[in-house]
């Protein structure tokens, strides 16, 4: 009886084990915040800090950019929730745009956090209802950055320095 | 062999081995599974651990054993499969004529062991040797050649290698917390290859020895 308890607890623990390595493989965590973010996601129990969160919004929002993407990533140091890495992409977009060209360094930095988005929510669900805010998906914003990124005679429009952003 | 080393440790030891040999750190930290090459190198060396007595797979999987027994040994097996890719993939360099020249080495010198037909001890104590010195070449010589700022080791082995292009030796550089990790994982790989369940008969050379003694 003994000996099928150990190997029972033996076969579970390899399991899991097994299945810790595999998700590792497949994520490639780049931090211990990332490990636990990431299996404290996979068990539905993460949660962003809302406080800093909510800070990460005020900077976002008086356009102080670097210290709002500081604020999002102490919300969300596992880089687990797609929320917080569309503002982190919005705040590449705002802090890379230009009437008369972008900073193609920052919107390829937004384009990454915005592809994190969406792999976050694969099912597209995330919709940002803020006034404040002209591109309210992941997928809006993807577009508004790539074609950013894109080279085109458009660029060569004069009508493009009176372009707003959104 | 006790039901815990079989049940517990030695698949703990065998998947940390598994995580551990694909695990570079350099500006990122990138875990590498195993190229298809470490997936040949290791079945080869699941025969030579099975031929040599290392592994007796009859005392891990058989009719005589229960369901639950089978299914650990079933585990160990999978899980020494594993490590064996990733001790291969960890023991080869990650590009250029090294991996090249390190694949065709340790492919020759596996089928070598096993020509050999050596026993359980010889062939772990081969292993040991392999795998330490693609250890040495790897995280100490090739990585003092590719390293950007230089010293004295590679000051002579430039010295050494004078007429050869470095362009097809140099290797991105890793942070030096690999070459440690890396000891770690060889050294626990030799040592869950030693705790294996090894074949219960006398190798053929063993009885000679002790006859002198």
């Amino acid at each position: 009886m003994r000996e099928v308890a150990v190997r029972t607890f033996g076969l579970v623990i390899a399991a899991s084990y097994g299945a810790f390595i595999v998700w590792m493989y497949v994520r490639q965590p780049q931090s211990v915040a990332e490990v636990t973010g990431g299996l404290t996601a996979s068990l539905g129990a993460y949660q962003v800090n809302q406080q800093s969160f909510d800070e990460g919004l005020r900077f976002f929002r008086n356009d102080q950019f670097t210290a709002a993407r500081l604020a999002f990533d102490r919300a969300d140091p596992g880089h687990q929730d797609a929320r917080t890495r569309f503002f982190i992409a919005y705040t590449f977009y705002r802090e890379g745009w230009g009437r008369l060209y972008h900073d193609d360094m920052l919107f390829a930095q937004g384009l990454d956090a915005v592809d994190q988005a969406i792999a976050l929510d694969p099912r597209g669900t995330l919709v940002i209802e803020d006034p404040d805010l002209a591109l309210r998906s992941p997928g809006e914003l993807k577009g508004e950055l790539e074609a950013g990124l894109r080279s085109d005679p458009s660029d060569l429009n004069p009508f493009s320095a009176f372009r707003r952003r959104k | 062999m006790s039901v815990a080393l079989e049940a517990f440790y030695l698949p703990l030891i065998m998947l940390t081995v598994t995580l551990l040999g694909g695990l570079r750190v350099a500006e990122r930290v990138i875990l590498m599974p195993p190229p298809l090459v470490a997936l040949v190198l290791a079945l080869l060396l699941l025969s030579i651990l099975v031929k040599s007595g290392a592994l007796a797979s009859e005392r891990l999987m058989s009719a005589d054993r229960s369901a639950a027994a089978n299914l650990s040994g079933l585990v160990v097996l999978i899980a020494t499969f594993l490590a064996s890719a990733q001790a291969f993939n960890l023991a080869t360099p990650e590009s250029g004529l090294p991996r090249l020249l390190f694949s065709v080495f340790l492919f020759v010198l596996l089928l070598n062991t096993m020509a050999a037909s050596s026993d359980r001890i010889r062939t772990l104590r081969s292993l040991a040797v392999t795998f330490g010195s693609a250890f040495v070449l790897k995280f100490i010589v090739l990585a003092a050649i590719s390293d950007p700022a230089g010293g004295r080791l590679k000051r002579i082995l430039l010295v050494m290698l004078e007429g050869l292009t470095l362009g097809t030796l140099t290797q991105d550089p890793f942070h030096p917390i690999t070459g440690y990790l890396a000891f770690l994982t060889f050294v626990l790989f030799v040592v869950g290859l030693s705790l294996l369940p090894g074949r219960a008969g006398v190798p053929s050379d063993v009885p000679r020895l002790r006859s002198h003694s």
